[in-house]
């Protein structure tokens, strides 16, 4: 997709969010706003960056590590992006993704159904296995070093 | 890609993001733990019914399929901003910590061979078995393989599952295991950091229940476990869980994906 193309959806997906916030979390948006920019910021620098760079990562990899950096205390302007950005909430920002994901969903509802039970019997599944994981290792550890 | 066509999409995102935010969150408690619906689910369950009122057509699903992908960009950079001021937290955890978070690899060991060998599922398996489908997840799926696709599928249906009755099940799953009596408290802490904060919950609520003496500790270790797996979570499943979920899948599939690669993509 072309850069213009993908940055005015960020910016029409940005005041989606904006909008979410203030319907949902009663965020003024006005006060949004700064927090938003700095999103729109870092999203447009990390897909140049995932662009343009010649270690090939998905653009999400750069828009995390930016946004990361950009907001360890200490770092310039950390201050400020922890502030603004901790305007806009994070449910807000999750809604209109899953309206877009709504709107394009009808071509894959037969699939979906079709997969259905197997699909929520595997997701039970990999809360097990993601608990399991995590206790026996937490536990072999914690016996190795003496905690228990 | 006709600029002009698709304001019809962001103008129908936009009534389904005012209707779905003003419903707002509701919680109900079920047994051990709460049912959550969130705004964004609503907004999934409209768009399910736009084709019947004929308010979309195909032209517009696959219009609007790329702007998921776009879209999801900017939860990633807030969780990013999240990140940031805890990484000094992350550094003094200690060793039984920081390793548990690899633990989290286990739902592949677990989920993708009963998904491929048990259900037969095709690539729906890899995105529903890499992690626990969390927002992350979705954003991770949706930018390696659009979530339109077959593991696209996967991550949505483990996402909804999750949403709905992941808290319950967790609480449930753990109060099991504390009958067990194999695992210490701390351990069962630790491991209720997952990456959903109503699933950390619902999980640490039995252990709490059951070690009342030890509350503050226990809490102290679901919440860094938590945290830690909010930091690790975006990186650990692009270069850890993807590849190695595929090379399962590979080895699992075996000889059978050649047969199977029709319906795959």
């Amino acid at each position: 997709m072309k850069l213009s193309s993908a940055v005015r959806i960020f910016l029409i997906s940005g005041a989606l969010g904006i909008v979410a916030n203030f319907v949902g979390f009663k965020v003024n948006p006005i006060a949004a706003i700064p927090g938003m920019l700095i999103l729109l910021a870092i999203v447009i620098v990390g897909y140049v960056l995932a662009q343009v760079s010649p270690v090939k990562l998905p653009s999400i990899a750069y828009i995390s590590a930016l946004a990361i950096i950009t907001s360890i205390p200490g770092v310039p302007g950390a201050e400020l992006v922890i502030k603004h950005v901790g305007n806009i909430q994070f449910l807000a920002l999750c809604t209109p993704i899953l309206a877009y994901a709504g709107i394009s969903i009808g071509k894959d509802l037969n699939s979906f159904k079709e997969q259905g039970v197997k699909i929520v019997l595997a997701a039970l599944l990999t809360f097990v296995g993601t608990f399991i994981g995590s206790a026996v290792i937490a536990q072999v550890v914690l016996k190795i070093t003496g905690v228990i | 890609m006709n600029k002009k066509d698709d304001w019809k999409i962001h103008l129908l995102a936009l009534v389904m993001v005012i209707i779905a935010e003003y419903i707002g969150i509701k919680r109900f408690q079920v047994g051990p733990g709460t049912v959550l619906l969130l705004p964004m689910l609503y907004a999934l369950v409209m768009g399910m019914f736009l084709p019947v009122l004929r308010l979309v057509e195909r032209a517009d699903m696959d219009m609007a399929s790329p702007y998921i992908g776009l879209s999801v960009m900017l939860l990633v950079a807030k969780m990013g901003t999240t990140i940031g001021p805890n990484l000094a937290k992350i550094i003094s955890a200690g060793p039984a910590l920081i390793l548990q978070e690899l633990g989290n690899l286990g739902t592949i060991f677990l989920a993708l061979p009963v998904a491929v060998l048990v259900f037969k599922m095709g690539r729906e398996a890899i995105g529903v078995s890499f992690s626990i489908s969390r927002e992350g997840s979705l954003a991770i799926i949706s930018d390696l393989y659009g979530l339109d696709s077959a593991e696209g599928h996967g991550v949505m249906g483990g996402y909804i599952v999750g949403t709905l009755i992941g808290a319950i099940f967790n609480g449930l799953m753990v109060g099991f295991l504390i009958s067990l009596g194999f695992f210490h408290p701390y351990a069962l802490a630790m491991a209720c950091g997952t990456g959903s904060a109503s699933m950390m919950a619902a999980a640490l609520g039995p252990v709490v229940t059951a070690y009342p003496a030890m509350e503050a500790e226990l809490s102290a270790f679901a919440a860094t476990s938590q945290l830690l797996t909010n930091v690790d979570g975006l990186y650990m499943s692009l270069f850890m869980a993807i590849p190695i979920t595929e090379w399962l899948y590979r080895k699992l599939k075996g000889k059978k994906a050649t047969n199977n690669e029709g319906v795959d993509k």
